[in-house]
């Protein structure tokens, strides 16, 4: 969970020209494959000179969360999969999507709490209000050092298939409710997902709104997202963003990233640059 | 803000409600405002449901919380906005600066800096609100003695230049934390009354006139709490 520092006052990500670089960018896809890894400053050379030893703990540091966040989602997916795909003999069991969201994020945050990644990467749960004020279910962040604030976030909205919608919740307690109808009142004009596609407007370019589809028409047991820092621009453009307009992004794509891709690109982008990707996450 | 204009219109909504509490007779839009971990969550969760978490989560965006006072027979909704500290939240949070009648402007008393940016707090207020809104200084954390940096008369004198009413506070040791809220009501229904003295206009709403977002947000009967 996070555990940032104080300071209202805005502090600039850091560029690190060795994280930004299409060489890095290669050099960890190659990493992924297995191979072997090479210094940029020494290639040829059997040994790395001081200068790429003294960067090397930066970059490890920079990245270290990915391979683990990857971790964390498969084991998420997994274990979110069985019950997407489960079909009960006696259909009594019918998990609501709230369920399925828990499962999701809590089998994530136990791993990452077992895989101790939270000072680099760290996931807030929204509270009930929360969720429907900004449209999040909860948030992403890659923390910057050393005042563990927000250096870029990932705002997730989950999407469930329509043919779940209407398993009911359980009901909340009674003291919630009012609080959560004022919520209500207070977003009632905009949809959901243009409460989160505001919310991460608002805040920047840094900011990614992840549409995460537990389940797709024709293909029930998979996760799937898209994400953008750029969803505003449909706003205006279309009647209005919900499910529809965003599993359109899917509609002749050639190329869907993976975890590790996803945040490998956003971590790597440029500055105020748009992006959208869309994401297999199993 | 729409539903404080609608909320705060309906006095003595008792019996109409139409799902949820309605049962009040005024309503008040609150919020605490403040550098990220100076304890604006922890404060609210203290004042709300009687709790504290030495746990550090970083509010993200905008969160509310509801509870319900009575001042002389009249039963107050305070409807009460936990703010982000964070700068990059700064045109999420400000957008519910609108209709607010009362803030809690939080520092920490074990953090300078926290109490030098009360004054760029102040001007935000005076930049997203409007001009009658009460403000109550609160420095907090006073359970840390040992790791003051703040002394009480410095935040004492802030408050007077500023105009503010000042507490010091501990969310932990739950120390001020229900008077901070209790005098910050008295001081916008004071404030109401005073109103209605010097503008009679006021009363002449009906029970169900909206309130603009940019008029004063004041009861259309007048307060007499």
């Amino acid at each position: 969970m996070d555990v940032s520092s104080n300071g209202s006052s805005s502090i600039k990500p850091q560029t690190n020209p060795f994280v930004n670089s299409k060489l890095m960018s290669s050099l960890r896809a190659s990493l992924q494959k297995g191979a072997i890894p090479v210094s940029s400053s020494n290639e040829g050379s059997p040994r790395p000179n001081i200068f790429s030893t003294l960067w090397r703990p930066n970059i490890s540091n920079t990245d270290d969360f990915i391979p683990l966040y990857s971790d964390c989602i498969a084991k998420a997916c997994s274990r979110t999969q069985e019950y997407l795909l489960f079909k009960d003999p006696e259909d009594k069991f019918h998990p609501s999507p709230e369920v399925l969201t828990q499962i999701f994020l809590m089998t994530y945050i136990g791993q990452s709490l077992n895989l101790n990644m939270t000072d680099n990467f760290n996931c807030t749960v929204m509270t009930p209000e929360q969720r429907i004020l900004l449209g999040a279910d909860w948030v992403w962040a890659v923390l910057e050092k050393p005042t563990k604030n927000p250096r870029i976030q990932i705002v997730v909205q989950v999407l469930h298939m329509p043919d779940r919608e209407g398993i009911a919740e359980d009901y909340p307690p009674e003291g919630r409710t009012e609080s959560l109808q004022m919520a209500q009142k207070e977003s009632s004009n905009k949809t959901v997902c243009e409460r989160m596609v505001d919310f991460c407007a608002s805040i920047g370019k840094d900011c990614y709104a992840l549409f995460l589809f537990l389940g797709r028409k024709n293909d029930t047991g998979k996760i799937y997202g898209v994400l953008s820092n750029n969803f505003q621009a449909a706003v205006g453009k279309c009647d209005k963003i919900d499910r529809d307009l965003i599993e359109n992004f899917f509609k002749g794509s050639r190329y869907l990233h993976t975890p590790t891709g996803m945040l490998q690109t956003i971590t790597t982008k440029k500055d105020e640059e748009p992006l959208t990707v869309l994401i297999k996450f199993n | 803000m729409d539903l404080y204009g609608k909320m705060a219109a309906t006095q003595d909504a008792k019996g109409k409600g139409e799902g949820g509490d309605q049962n009040f007779d005024y309503m008040f839009k609150l919020l605490i405002i403040g550098n990220s971990s100076v304890g604006k969550t922890s404060f609210l969760f203290r004042y709300a449901d009687d709790a504290f978490t030495s746990a550090f989560v970083s509010t993200v965006g905008i969160d509310f919380k509801v509870k319900t006072v009575y001042k002389n027979d009249k039963r107050i909704k305070l409807q009460i906005w936990d703010t982000a500290g964070q700068e990059r939240y700064r045109t999420i949070t400000t957008a519910y600066y609108r209709g607010a009648m009362g803030f809690i402007l939080m520092y920490d008393i074990t953090n300078e800096e926290s109490f030098g940016a009360v004054q760029d707090w102040a001007t935000q207020i005076k930049t997203y609100s409007w001009d009658n809104a009460q403000v109550v200084l609160a420095g907090n954390k006073c359970d840390m003695e040992e790791e003051r940096v703040v002394s009480v008369d410095s935040g004492r004198l802030l408050a007077e230049q500023l105009g503010f009413e000042f507490f010091e506070t501990s969310a932990k040791d739950n120390v001020n934390v229900k008077q901070t809220f209790e005098r910050l009501v008295d001081l916008i229904c004071d404030k109401m009354s005073e109103s209605l003295d010097t503008d009679p206009a006021v009363t002449t709403g009906g029970p169900t006139a909206k309130l603009s977002d940019s008029a004063p947000p004041l009861q259309q009967q007048g307060c007499n709490c």
